[in-house]
C-alpha cells in the first residue's frame, strides 16, 4: 500500500473534504437558525383572533343618537394578559344598528360625543364627525371605522 | 461576482491571511480522534449561546411572570419547547463534554509545562459552566428551581466567617425573591457569558501558542494538517453530538415543575444530577461538620485540579507509569467518589409529586371549578370585567388566590376594614384550596384526568374533611399518616372501619369518628379509592 497519490488526486480529495466540512457546519448552523429563528419569528406571523362581544340592548338606543359603550377586550399579551377598554358608539337608524370605533382617524385620539351639537368631536386637532361617523370638518381623512355588528333577540353583538 | 467582492474585502481587511493563520497548523504526527473533545465543547457552548438568545427574548426575570413566561415558551410559542429543550439538555451535554475534555487532557498529560496556564483557564471554564447551570436552574421559578436554590444559598451560608454576608449577597437581601432572581438572571445572561467568552478566547490562543500536545509517545512519520484532515474529524464528532442533542431535546420534553411556592416548606429540594453528589455528601456531615461537605472537600478537589500541572512536573506523560500513577489514582478516586455519591443520591431521591398522579385534591378542585353554576365564569368571561380563565395567569401568590376566591370583589386581601360586615364567602376556604391545587397542576401543563363519579365524590369529601391532616401525592397536611400508598397497608374494609370510628380502632387518637359526619356513600367512595392506592 502506498500512501502516495498523484497531485491531482490528492487535491481532489482535499477539495471534497473541504466541501463536506463546510456542508456539515452549514447544516448544524441552519438547524439551529431554523429552530431559534422560528421561535423568534413565530409570534409575528400570528393573527389576532376576533371575537364577538355583547355591547348593549337595542331598545336602549334612541334613533340616530350615538351611545358610547365601553367594551372590555381581554387578550393574552405574551406571558401576561391585558384587558383593553375600547369605546364604541352604537348608532341605531331604524332597525339597523352600527358600531363606530371612537378612535379618531386623524392621529388616533379618543373622540367624544357632544349631545348638544349632536356631533362627535375630537379634542386633539378639532376634527368633527356627524352622528353617522362622516367627517364634517377638520383634519380627519376618513370617517370613523365601522365594526361588524349583529343583533340577537334585541342584544347587540359587536365584532372586535 | 462574489469572488470579486471577497477579493475586494480581502484587499481592504486582509481577512484571508487571518483565516490562513487560523487554519494552517501542523499537528504532531498521530494526532487523532482523542483530540476532538475540545471542539465538541466549543460547539455546545455556541449552541447554548444561540438558544439562550432565543429564550431571553421571551423570558421575564420577575417572580410574578418568570414562570408564566417559561410556560408561554413551552406551550404557546411554536417550537419554543424545542428551543428550551435544546438549552436545558444542552446544559447537561456541556457538563459531560467538559468533563470528558478534562479527563482527556489529564490522561494524556497535556497540561504539563509549558501548558499550565491553558489548563488553569480550562478548570476555570468548568467552574463557569457549573455556575451557568446553577444560576439557570432558578430562572423558571418553579418549585424545583426555587428550593434547589434555597439549598445552594444555605450551603454558601455555612461557609466560615463571611457565610452570612455571602448568602445575603447571593439573595440580594434577607429573602429569596425578586432581587435574587434579578441578579441570578443578570449573572446568567451577562456576566457568565462574557467571562466564558474571554476564557475561551484565551484558552484557544494559548493552545495555538504552545501547539497541540499530541500522542503520549511521539509517533513516527509526518505531521497532520489541521485543515482539512483534523478539522474533518472535529466536524464528524460535532455533528454526531449535535444530532444526539437534537434527538434528546425532541424526544424528552424539558420538564417544568409547578410554580414556586415559598409557603410550601414541605417540598423536598432536588438538585440537577451534576450537583447531586455534593447534595448527597451533605447528608453525611450533619450539624457543625457541614462545612466539611460544603467547603473543605469541594475546595480540595478544585484545589487539586488547579495545582495539578505544578505538582506533576516530571517528564513522563503516560497516565499509568510513574511519576503519574499516583495522580491518576487520585483522580480516579475523585471520579469514583462523585459517581458513588451520585448513585446514592439517585437512590435517595424523595418521591415527589408525580404529575400524572393527581391524588384527590386537584381532582376536587377541577370538579369545583368546572361544576355547573360555578361563579368564576361570571366575571372571567369574554367581554367581562376579568379575562377568561383560559388566558388568566397565576401571577398572584396563594394567599391572594384564596382570598380572591372567597371574596372575588376584594381585589386586594385585607382591603375591607374591620368595621365592614364580612361578606358571605362565595367559596369556602377548603374549596378554594382545592381549586388552587388544581390550577397549579393545570398551569404546569398537565391535563385533568377523567374520573368516575365515585372518585369525584371521594375527592370532594377528602377536600372538605381529610386534607387538613392527610397527604396524598404531595398534597395535604402531615398531622396524620401519608395516604399515598395506603392501599398497600389496608384493604377497603379496613380503611372503612378506620374512617367510621378511628378511636374504636386505635384507642387514643386525634382522628375523630366520621360515621355520623359523612354519608355512607362518601365513606364507601373514600375507602374504595384509598384501597386502590398501592
Ligand atoms: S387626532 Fe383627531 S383631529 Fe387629530
Amino acid at each position: 500500500m502506498s500512501q502516495q497519490m498523484s497531485p491531482v488526486n490528492s487535491s481532489n480529495r482535499r477539495g471534497f473534504l473541504v466541501r463536506v466540512i463546510q456542508a456539515t457546519h452549514a447544516a448544524i448552523g441552519a438547524t439551529l437558525a431554523f429552530i431559534v429563528g422560528g421561535a423568534v419569528v413565530a409570534p409575528s406571523l400570528g393573527r389576532r383572533e376576533s371575537q364577538w362581544l355583547h355591547a348593549g340592548d337595542v331598545t336602549q338606543l334612541a334613533e340616530d343618537v350615538p351611545m358610547p359603550v365601553t367594551l372590555r377586550i381581554a387578550r393574552p399579551d405574551g406571558a401576561s394578559e391585558v384587558v383593553e377598554r375600547r369605546v364604541v358608539y352604537l348608532v341605531r337608524s331604524g332597525d339597523r344598528v352600527r358600531a363606530l370605533d371612537s378612535t379618531c382617524t386623524h392621529l388616533g385620539c379618543r373622540t367624544k360625543f357632544n349631545a348638544e351639537s349632536m356631533q362627535i368631536e375630537c379634542p386633539c386637532h378639532g376634527g368633527v364627525y356627524d352622528s353617522a361617523g362622516r367627517v364634517i370638518s377638520g383634519p380627519p381623512p376618513a370617517p370613523l371605522a365601522a365594526m361588524a355588528t349583529r343583533i340577537e333577540n334585541d342584544q347587540i353583538m359587536v365584532q372586535v | 461576482m462574489v469572488g470579486r467582492l471577497l477579493a475586494w474585502l480581502d484587499s481592504r481587511t486582509g481577512y484571508r491571511s487571518l483565516v490562513k493563520l487560523a487554519l494552517d497548523e501542523e499537528l504532531p504526527p498521530g494526532t487523532g480522534w482523542t483530540f476532538t473533545t475540545g471542539s465538541v465543547v466549543t460547539m455546545l457552548v455556541g449552541c447554548q449561546f444561540v438558544t439562550g438568545l432565543g429564550l431571553a427574548m421571551y423570558y421575564v426575570p420577575a417572580p410574578s411572570l418568570a414562570y408564566d413566561s417559561v410556560r408561554f415558551i413551552m406551550q404557546d410559542l411554536p417550537i419554543g419547547w424545542l428551543v428550551r429543550g435544546l438549552h436545558y439538555w444542552g446544559a447537561s451535554f456541556l457538563v459531560v463534554a467538559a468533563v470528558i475534555h478534562l479527563l482527556r487532557v489529564f490522561l494524556l498529560g497535556s497540561y504539563k509545562a509549558p501548558r499550565e496556564v491553558t489548563w488553569l483557564s480550562g478548570v476555570l471554564m468548568l467552574l463557569v459552566i457549573l455556575a451557568f447551570a446553577l444560576t439557570g436552574y432558578l430562572l423558571p421559578w418553579d418549585q424545583k428551581g426555587y428550593w434547589a436554590t434555597t439549598v445552594t444559598i444555605n450551603i454558601a451560608r455555612s461557609s466560615p466567617l463571611a457565610g452570612e454576608f455571602l448568602a445575603s449577597v447571593m439573595r440580594g437581601g434577607p429573602d429569596l425573591g425578586a432581587l435574587t432572581l434579578g441578579r441570578w438572571f443578570s449573572a446568567h445572561v451577562f456576566l457568565l457569558p462574557a467571562t466564558l467568552t474571554v476564557l475561551i478566547v484565551a484558552h484557544i490562543a494559548l493552545m495555538r501558542k504552545h501547539g497541540i500536545s499530541g500522542p503520549v509517545a511521539p509517533a513516527p512519520g509526518a505531521g497532520v494538517a489541521f485543515f482539512p484532515r483534523h478539522v474533518a474529524k472535529d466536524t464528524v464528532m460535532m455533528a454526531a453530538v449535535f444530532a444526539s442533542l437534537i434527538a434528546v431535546a425532541a424526544l424528552v420534553v424539558a420538564p417544568l415543575d409547578e410554580i414556586a411556592n415559598p409557603a410550601d416548606a414541605s417540598y423536598i429540594p432536588r438538585p440537577e444530577w451534576y450537583f447531586l453528589s455534593l447534595f448527597q455528601m451533605l447528608k453525611y456531615f450533619p450539624g457543625p461538620l457541614e462545612p466539611v461537605a460544603t467547603m473543605v472537600i469541594p475546595g480540595m478537589v478544585v484545589g487539586f485540579l488547579l495545582l495539578l500541572p505544578f505538582i506533576d512536573r516530571g517528564e513522563g506523560r503516560h497516565p499509568l507509569r510513574s511519576p503519574r500513577r499516583m495522580l491518576t489514582a487520585a483522580l480516579a478516586a475523585i471520579g469514583i467518589g462523585v459517581a458513588v455519591l451520585t448513585g446514592l443520591g439517585v437512590a435517595d431521591l424523595p418521591a415527589g409529586k408525580d404529575p400524572n398522579d393527581w391524588g384527590l385534591l386537584p381532582i376536587a378542585g377541577h370538579a369545583i371549578a368546572t361544576a355547573d353554576g360555578n361563579t368564576c365564569a361570571a366575571c372571567h368571561e369574554s367581554g367581562g370585567p376579568a379575562a377568561p380563565l383560559e388566558i388568566t395567569r397565576l401571577t398572584k401568590d396563594e394567599e391572594w388566590l384564596l382570598a380572591h376566591m372567597a371574596d372575588p370583589v376584594a381585589i386586594a386581601p385585607g382591603v375591607r376594614s374591620a368595621g365592614d360586615p364580612a361578606p358571605a364567602p362565595v367559596m369556602s376556604r377548603f374549596k378554594a384550596q382545592a381549586v388552587v391545587a388544581y390550577l397549579r397542576r393545570e398551569q404546569a401543563g398537565h391535563r385533568a384526568p377523567q374520573v368516575e363519579p365515585s372518585q369525584r365524590l371521594a375527592a370532594l369529601t377528602y377536600a372538605e374533611s381529610c386534607v387538613v391532616c392527610h397527604r396524598i401525592s404531595g398534597e395535604g397536611g402531615t398531622l396524620g399518616p401519608d395516604l399515598t400508598h395506603v392501599g398497600v397497608r389496608r384493604d377497603a374494609a379496613g380503611i372503612k372501619a378506620v374512617i367510621e370510628d378511628a378511636p374504636e380502632m386505635y384507642g387514643e387518637t386525634e382522628m375523630p369518628a366520621f360515621r355520623d359526619r359523612l354519608t355512607p356513600e362518601q365513606i364507601d367512595a373514600l375507602a374504595s379509592y384509598l384501597a386502590s392506592r398501592k
